[in-house]
């Protein structure tokens, strides 16, 4: 069978009538005429293009064995290049080995044959070569080109694919070649990503890379079937803790399985997320477990006045209550709760109330909670300087957070600090911008028991306050320790600190002689005026040894360099994550098989040290 | 894990017991993966495993005991899923992890659900 002639064909024209004007004609006519196209040649063209394929299909149909247009694999080029006389042939290979010659030779070409050279499918020079010049020569977008399978004309577009013989592909062709191959390569290649992800994500949780351990792999398949899981059995609660915690980071936390979590005799009810829990929800915890205890409720945005309402009425006597998001409780219902309730309450957290829980609750507190040991109140809208002055008459108070968004002044944290400071065992003062070194100095004077102690976002405490604070202390070594974002701002001239503001130098060498041995957390992120000196002593491995060290953060520390990390993998041998983000001086560090590092300025990872059990391996 | 000297005279394997009778030999290095097991094994704590080399476990039956069915069992199954089973699934992670100990891109273990419960009050008490 002969294939049909292209319309416009290189030399379809010669075969073409000489231009005959009969009679009237349109000036399109006459256009195309004088362009040596002819409307009837085409049409003509057309129609027996049709009826061979046609012809075509049928004996197709009537044969099944043998594929319906067997084209061979040269057949384009002879049919464009058929009517070329034999010195044009000659002429025309002479010009194209010419052209891969200089191919060849060019420079860019050895350059890819170098880079690719030792994956790359085509090993042959010539072979290469003559591809390229193939590309180059292929129809440009707009132009018309056969497709590779099909043969069928088509316009050649930016996005036009390649066939497997080099030859271009009409739409129709590369859909179905995607339908084929593209979703599998899409697929694998998304797999590995998601799979990378996970590593790193894994990695920015604290968790090692590899096996994960049995009681996490069953958790996870426990939270995988909860649908048809009925009950928990005698799980320790540590357990149910952390199968709580797993379904609501997966919004699995609903009417149904929460049902899991309740049960008579139950004290501890943990919900990590109850977004999707109505307030129905919540009065059934307080019926189905009225020996309910301790209670957590994260997200918990339906645990409004209704359910107050319940709580207060009903006989359960919460020791532990810790309500994060619940902005739908008025002042007035906190006053009774804290009135009917508050007696029993040893610990009181409350977080993200926005208009609500303000200086009345906290007057409220020392009178009706006696025995309150641990009080968080964070990211509240309402608290001002008044309400944080009334909690120094909490006596028994051990553990102290409070995050206000009103601004505050050292006053009153002074006064809470001189009167409750002897017994308490957690300080943690967030985005307290203003407060300044009397604060310090009342820590220094009056806590004798702190074993955390978290002082964040301020732009006014000094270098020297902070290593009096850690000078003869009569406090014990502590063992969490945040000194974040304590440092000097100034937008004008962020480089130099002439009163040095912020924890420096002299501070964090006080604070780790102070605390060396039992210090187990340390975060002095974007504490950026301490130097490379410093941390170059304070982590000399031959001289010291941070024996407890767990986690770390030293992000923005500008000068941080691989020899500080270094050393700091050297000097704590118990260290698990050590986070350096924006320090650029860290970019090729060896991690010691079993610690994390995470922040590494390059799109490298982590790379990990050899050892004589294995090889190293980057991350 | 101890260092080469400590653990040179000790045989390589060690073998785990179920209460219903069951026996796995399994690496040494493997099963301390557990840190129950490493502490019954260590030379130092003088215990008869140590000696031994075996380690029963009365205790896993006791788990069985008090886990409950999930829902879509019927209960007369679990009564007959022997502690056996429990320990094999135990000495078969220890083997995955083994395997796996320098990968970091590794796939979980396949659990069955039902073992789920069980699996879990046994990996709490070995603390792996």
């Amino acid at each position: 069978m002969n294939p049909p002639n292209p319309p416009n064909a290189p030399n379809g024209g010669a075969q073409r009538p000489v231009r005959q004007i009969r009679g009237p004609q349109s000036a399109l006519t006459d256009f195309l005429a004088s362009h040596n196209i002819n409307a009837n040649q085409i049409r003509q063209d057309a129609d027996a293009r049709r009826a061979a394929a046609l012809a075509s299909r049928q004996a197709g149909d009537d044969d099944e064995n043998t594929a319906p247009t067997p084209p061979s694999e040269d057949e384009p080029v002879t049919i464009a290049r058929k009517r070329e006389s034999k010195a044009q042939t000659a002429k025309r290979k002479k010009e194209e080995e010419k052209a891969i010659a200089k191919i060849k030779a060019s420079k860019q070409f050895q350059r890819k044959r170098a880079a690719y050279g030792s994956d790359s499918d085509v090993t042959d020079e010539d072979e290469a070569a003559r591809r390229q010049f193939e590309e180059s020569h292929a129809p440009l977008p707009a132009q018309t080109e056969n497709c590779e399978i099909c043969e069928k004309r088509f316009t050649v577009t930016g996005y036009s694919k390649k066939g497997e013989d080099g030859g271009l592909l009409c739409p129709k062709c590369s859909k179905e070649l995607d339908k084929e191959q593209g979703a599998e390569r899409k697929r694998r290649k998304t797999a590995q990503g998601r799979q990378r992800r996970q590593v790193q994500s894994n990695l920015l949780d604290g968790i090692y890379p590899g096996a994960k351990d049995l009681m996490t792999i069953c958790i996870e398949t426990l939270a995988k079937n909860v649908d048809i899981a009925e009950d928990l059995g005698d799980l320790p609660d540590s357990m149910v803790n952390r199968l709580s915690s797993i379904l609501s980071k997966r919004r699995l936390m609903n009417s149904t399985t929460l049902n899991l979590f309740l049960k008579m005799g139950k004290d501890t009810i943990n919900i990590h997320e109850g977004a999707k829990l109505t307030a129905d929800d919540y009065i059934r915890v307080f019926q189905w477990t009225p020996t309910v205890k301790n209670l957590l409720v994260k997200d918990g945005i339906q645990f409004k006045n209704k359910v107050m309402d319940h709580l207060i009425d009903c006989p359960v006597k919460l020791e532990s209550f810790s309500i994060h998001g619940s902005n739908l409780i008025d002042d007035d219902r906190w006053n009774r709760f804290l009135q009917e309730k508050g007696s029993y309450l040893k610990a009181l957290k409350v977080y993200y109330t926005d208009g609500h829980f303000g200086d009345e609750q906290l007057e409220l507190l020392p009178k009706t909670c006696p025995d309150l040991k641990i009080l968080k109140v964070s990211h509240n809208q309402k608290v001002t300087d008044a309400g944080i002055a009334h909690l120094a008459n909490l006596n028994k108070l051990e553990k102290l957070t409070l995050q206000i968004y009103k601004p505050t002044t050292s006053k009153p944290y002074v006064k809470v600090i001189d009167a409750i400071g002897s017994s308490l065992r957690t300080l943690c003062l967030d985005a307290v911008h203003t407060i300044n070194d009397k604060v310090l100095e009342s820590i220094h004077n009056n806590c004798h028991n702190l074993t955390k102690l978290r002082i964040t976002d301020n732009e006014v405490l000094t270098d020297a306050a902070f290593a009096t604070l850690f000078t003869n202390w009569s406090n014990p070594p502590l063992t969490n320790i945040n000194l974040s974002k304590c440092r000097h701002i100034d937008a004008a001239d962020p480089r130099d600190n002439p009163s040095s503001i912020g924890l420096g130098s002299a501070g964090f060498v006080a604070l780790m002689v102070h605390s060396s041995k039992t210090l187990r957390y340390l975060d002095i992120h974007s504490c950026r005026h301490i130097s490379l000196e410093t941390f170059e002593s304070v982590f000399n491995p031959t001289e010291k040894t941070y024996p407890e060290l767990k986690k770390m953060n030293l992000s923005f520390c500008s000068n941080v360099n691989d020899f500080v990390v270094q050393s700091i993998f050297k000097c704590c041998p118990n260290l698990e994550t050590l986070v350096t983000f924006g320090n650029f001086g860290v970019r090729d560090v060896r991690v010691p098989k079993g610690k994390i590092l995470i922040g590494v300025p390059t799109a490298m990872g982590m790379q990990i040290e050899g050892t004589e059990d294995g090889e190293g391996r980057v991350i | 894990m101890s260092s080469s000297t400590q653990t040179q005279g000790l045989s390589k394997y060690v073998t785990l017991i179920s209460s219903d009778g069951f026996e796995f030999v399994v690496l040494r290095e493997a099963a301390c993966t557990s840190g129950a097991i490493k502490r019954m094994l260590d030379p130092k704590s003088g215990f008869s495993e140590a000696t031994t080399g075996r380690c029963t476990f009365a205790e896993i039956k006791y788990v069985n005991r008090f886990s409950l069915p999930l829902a879509n069992m019927d209960p007369g199954p679990i009564t007959d899923i022997g502690d056996g089973i429990i320990l094999e699934k135990i000495a078969e992670y220890f083997c995955y992890n083994f395997k796996n100990r320098d990968r970091e891109d590794v796939p979980d273990m396949e659990i069955p659900p039902e073992l789920c419960l069980e699996l879990l009050m046994a990996a709490d008490y070995l603390d792996t």
